[in-house]
């Protein structure tokens, strides 16, 4: 009968589909965990107590080519400032957004489109904004010029960079945090307001610290995405390999190190894979397995956090 | 009628209620009165940042737009512009660049369609409860891995295949402009595809998730197989969705320039179709995003290239923007089908 | 009086009920439900008690959609008022004109006077604040914070008071959670989590906390509705407990439950007071025939 024979083709097409299906995400989940073994494999030799504790060393045989220090500080310093100088700015416009403004109001539209918008611009283009403004006169303050690093124009430094890469996850962590403080039930804001608590003192005493977990899942996602940049760092923070001073754990040193270039651990892996001008590989993939590390534990956190919250609020 | 209400008759009971006086008080309330002042400052600043950005980008591009006009978008020959730069020219014309972001990225995209579709196909029906979560976590995982590192294992793995198992050996002869090599076209649309491909697919997924379970039910009592209604209903329906995560995916292809600028060969070259398919693919190419970052060093001490790459950051603001409003555009068809938004973006 | 049950009767009377009977024996909360399952007449307590709210021809409206109309009456003081009426009839509307909650809503408007202690509450100059700490109220869904139990209560009565001493606070907590007779269950875990306990219990906690800052009012909308009996049964003995302290006005779908603790009753339908009178005559001998219908359940 031809509509059981047509049946049967159709359990055949399904079967096909369903299993081409599998085979994409089993392709997906093994290129994932191939390029984490890889590194994993190509990197492992290249650690070791030496490896994290020496700075960088610019030479042409790769084996004084010392470690990898500087760029781990440096991505530290990047990693932190940004987010320090960025969070009061987004947890604001979070709260804002989640409690404040209404829909209706055209501010809000401008307000969501001007964000959607500076999430979509690419990070290169964001480290161009920063040459282009960061070298204004009037920015002369934020960076030294003529560092021991090499030739290094006004106008890069890590304060740069900070205040750049901050405006790159601005966007990112304004949603997910927003997304958090939406999160907590009405009734709880109902509960505090028949208590007689003021707007702004039910946010601060019962919104927020309920919220918690998704603002720091907000924090560490940003973290992430600011770890891993490379294009805005090369662009404002240039590739030296030697910071503006050596004894940087020194407070008094804080102010020229800031001021001064520097390198991060992407930065240093792009200078030295075998497309940059280091070329010494070896090193780059010890870096790549300390950036990964960093990046895995920084989402893993994230996933957890977001986890943790999500239980915590019904 | 009762009495009316006596103050004596609410006064302070032991242990019971306080007496009422409504008038109102002068309290504390400095930080009830300025706080939404200052969050919604935070606010708007934070929406209209990307306002001063479009302009100082603007501006210092304006020189380059200011003297070739359109021509700087059709004119080509970029790599011997770069060099001649330094010794006075200025004149830039990047179309091979934008040839080498248009085809790195529109490939990537096909391929990231196909592959990202089955993961969210996967990911919204296929996969049994416990296999769900582990796989989300690989995809976001593949999302937080850093650009330099695809570049780093590209260059190692994908690039070096290419060149010793695809280059054919005669292929000086074929391509006489520039030297074939395993970093090229080939490369970039390979790394590229999974570096996009998270994007796609969580917004895919979503979207297919959001198909009301009565379609899909109404489909099956129909006797129709899963895949049918996979296919035929949510697929259909999502598309408005799907939409808008191949647009983000794009979005963020073409940004990209780290990875592109490891693996992709450095040569602002246009693909030429004329040596046939392989060689198409095999030569190298060069794209907005890769330029600007390999240019953004000592040769920013150049006026004229300076201002060719902010040039080159304009084009690649208008692409994004662009792609950010058809992207809204999208969600906003989708949620009016759904009546449900899910606009989650990376 | 340990062991002995106190005559179901006794609850109606108004009597105050001791501490005893709040133990999970398991023979007196089936004498509790024999009491409520059984048919009960309305209670009847003696004295005239003066108005603590006097509302006068209130009009609320949301938009241009009207949901009250000229409503006004009385509640009396330190008894139990329950509105009553069909789903939409505008009982719990007006419940939230008494502590301006619904000045929340944008598209709130209203009309007309709500008196508390001589001052009309929808004036200019009037301490919100005040009002809310003067009239407390208790939610359809518990509602506890997602902190510790102590930190529930403590951060309400810091609002109010201000900076208090450590024990003194720990003193209105644990006065607070002896009104509500929780006391006995969460004294052990005071800082362990508010969400962690039961449905009833959550109920009381959020009762305590009403409780805490010293209210005149305690409103409550349908507090029962998605409790058990038992907890129910508990909770409508809390209530009658604090009537001799607190005014108490009650939002309920249950009409068994208004029978069985309310002292005034106001039945309301499709936003207008049909009849206000107390809980004796409307139950037993309505003057309307609305009022009857709805009643005997011939509709709502």
């Amino acid at each position: 009968m031809g509509s059981i024979t047509k049946q049967g083709n159709r359990r055949i097409g399904s079967s096909i589909g369903i299993a081409l299906c599998w085979a994409a995400s089993i392709a997906v989940a093994a290129v994932c965990l191939f390029i984490i073994g890889y590194l994993v494999f190509q990197g492992w030799h290249a650690i070791n107590w030496h490896f994290l504790s020496t700075d960088p060393v610019a030479s042409l045989s790769e084996e004084s080519a010392g470690g990898v220090r500087t760029p781990m500080v440096g991505t530290a310093i990047l990693v932190l400032f940004s987010i320090v100088l960025i969070l009061p700015v987004a947890i604001g416009a979070a709260v804002y957004l989640a409690e404040y403004m209404d829909e209706r109001w055209w501010i809000t539209r401008i307000v969501r489109i001007g964000l959607e918008t500076l999430a979509s611009v690419p990070s290169v283009v964001f480290g161009m904004f920063g040459l282009a403004v960061f070298t204004l006169g009037f920015f002369k303050f934020l960076s030294s010029s003529g560092t021991e690093g090499g030739s290094m124009a006004f106008g890069r430094s890590f304060l740069v960079a900070s205040i750049v890469m901050g405006v790159h996850i601005l966007p990112f962590v304004i949603k997910v945090a927003e997304e958090a403080i939406r999160s907590i039930p009405k009734s709880l804001r109902q509960g505090a307001l028949a208590l007689g608590m003021t707007k702004w003192r039910t946010i601060r005493k019962v919104v927020l610290p309920a919220a918690a977990p998704g603002i720091a899942t907000a924090v560490v996602l940003g973290m992430g995405l600011a770890a891993g940049d490379t294009a805005i760092v090369w662009l404002t923070l240039g590739g030296t390999m030697t910071m503006a001073s050596d004894a940087w754990w020194k407070f008094s040193n804080w102010l020229p190190v800031l001021r001064g270039a520097g390198s991060t651990l992407t930065t240093f892996i792009y200078f030295n894979s075998p497309a940059g001008d280091g070329n010494s590989p070896g090193a780059a993939f010890g870096a790549a397995l300390v950036l990964i590390v960093l990046v895995l534990v920084l989402n893993l956190t994230a996933q957890l956090l977001f986890r943790r919250g999500s239980k915590a609020g019904s | 009628m009762p009495a009316h209400a006596e103050a004596a008759v609410l006064a302070p009971v032991p242990g019971g209620p306080t007496a009422i006086d409504l008038k109102e008080r002068v309290r504390n309330t400095a930080s009830d009165q300025f706080m939404p002042y200052l969050l919604g400052a935070a606010a708007i600043f934070s929406g209209l940042v990307v306002t001063l950005l479009v302009f100082f980008v603007v501006q210092k591009a304006w020189p380059v737009f200011h003297a070739e006009g359109l021509r700087f978008i059709t004119a080509g020959g970029w790599d011997t512009q770069l060099e001649d730069a330094w010794n006075g020219s200025a004149f830039f014309g990047v179309r091979a660049l934008i040839a080498g972001s248009v085809f790195s990225t529109l490939g990537a995209l096909l391929v990231s369609f196909v592959l990202g579709l089955g993961c969210a196909i996967f990911l919204a029906e296929l996969a049994p409860a416990w296999l769900r979560r582990p796989f989300e976590t690989i995809v976001q995982l593949l999302a937080g891995i850093p650009s330099v590192v695809f570049g780093l294992v590209g260059l190692m793995v994908v690039v070096t295949f290419i060149a010793d198992r695809m280059v054919p050996g005669n292929s000086g002869d074929v391509v006489t402009e520039i030297p074939i090599g395993g970093a090229c076209l080939l490369a970039a649309i390979v790394v590229l595809t999974f570096m996009i491909l998270p994007f796609f697919v969580t917004v895919a997924t979503d979207s297919l998730r959001a198909v009301p379970r009565s379609y899909v039910d109404g489909g099956l009592a129909l006797g129709m197989t899963r895949w049918r209604t996979i296919m035929r209903i949510q697929l259909p329906t999502a598309a408005p969705g799907l939409i808008a995560g191949l647009v983000l995916a794009a979005a963020r292809g073409i940004g990209e320039a780290i990875a592109i600028s490891m693996v992709a060969g450095a040569i602002a070259f246009v693909p030429n179709l004329a040596h046939g398919p392989l060689y198409m693919f095999l030569e190298p190419i060069r794209s907005m995003a890769s330029a600007i970052v390999e240019n953004g060093g000592e040769a920013m001490d150049v006026p004229s290239i300076a201002a060719a790459l902010f040039g080159l950051a304009t084009l690649l603001l208008a692409f994004s923007i662009t792609l950010s409003m058809i992207a809204r555009w999208a969600f906003g068809l989708f949620s009016r089908r759904m009546g449900v938004v899910s606009d989650r973006n990376l | 009086m340990s062991g002995t049950r106190p005559p179901v009767s006794a609850i109606r009377k108004g009597v105050p009920v001791s501490d005893t009977f709040m133990t999970a024996d398991p023979h007196d909360t089936f004498s509790l439900l024999e009491g409520m399952l059984s048919s009960s007449a309305p209670r009847v307590r003696d004295g005239v008690a003066p108005a603590v709210f006097e509302i006068r021809a209130l009009d609320v409206s949301y938009g241009s959609k009207r949901v009250l109309h000229d409503v006004s009456l009385e509640l009396p003081e330190k008894r139990i008022t329950a509105f009553i009426g069909p789903s939409g009839c505008g009982k719990s509307t007006a419940l939230r004109c008494l502590n301006r909650m619904n000045d929340e809503i944008p598209s709130f408007h209203s009309r007309g006077k709500i008196m508390l202690a001589g001052q009309d509450i929808r004036g200019k100059g009037l301490d919100l604040t005040a009002l809310r700490r003067a009239v407390g109220m208790v939610f359809q869904q518990p509602n506890p914070f997602p902190m510790s139990v102590y930190d529930n209560i403590a951060l309400a009565v810091g609002e109010h008071e201000g900076r208090i001493a450590r024990s003194t606070l720990d003193g209105i907590v644990e006065q607070a959670l002896r009104q509500a007779s929780l006391w006995d269950e969460v004294k052990d875990g005071l800082k362990g989590s508010a969400l962690a306990l039961s449905g009833g219990q959550q109920q009381r906690l959020c009762i305590a906390r009403a409780l805490a800052v010293k209210p005149a009012v305690i409103m409550l909308d349908e507090p029962c509705a998605s409790l058990d009996p038992i907890s129910t049964a508990r909770i409508e003995e809390l209530l009658l407990e604090l009537s001799t302290d607190y005014s108490i006005v009650i939002v309920t779908h249950n009409m068994a439950q208004a029978k069985r603790i309310s002292d005034k009753v106001a039945f309301f339908l499709m936003g207008r007071l049909v009849e206000m009178g107390d809980a004796l005559q409307v139950f037993e001998a309505p003057a309307r025939s609305e009022t009857a219908e709805y009643i005997s359940g011939s509709f709502g």
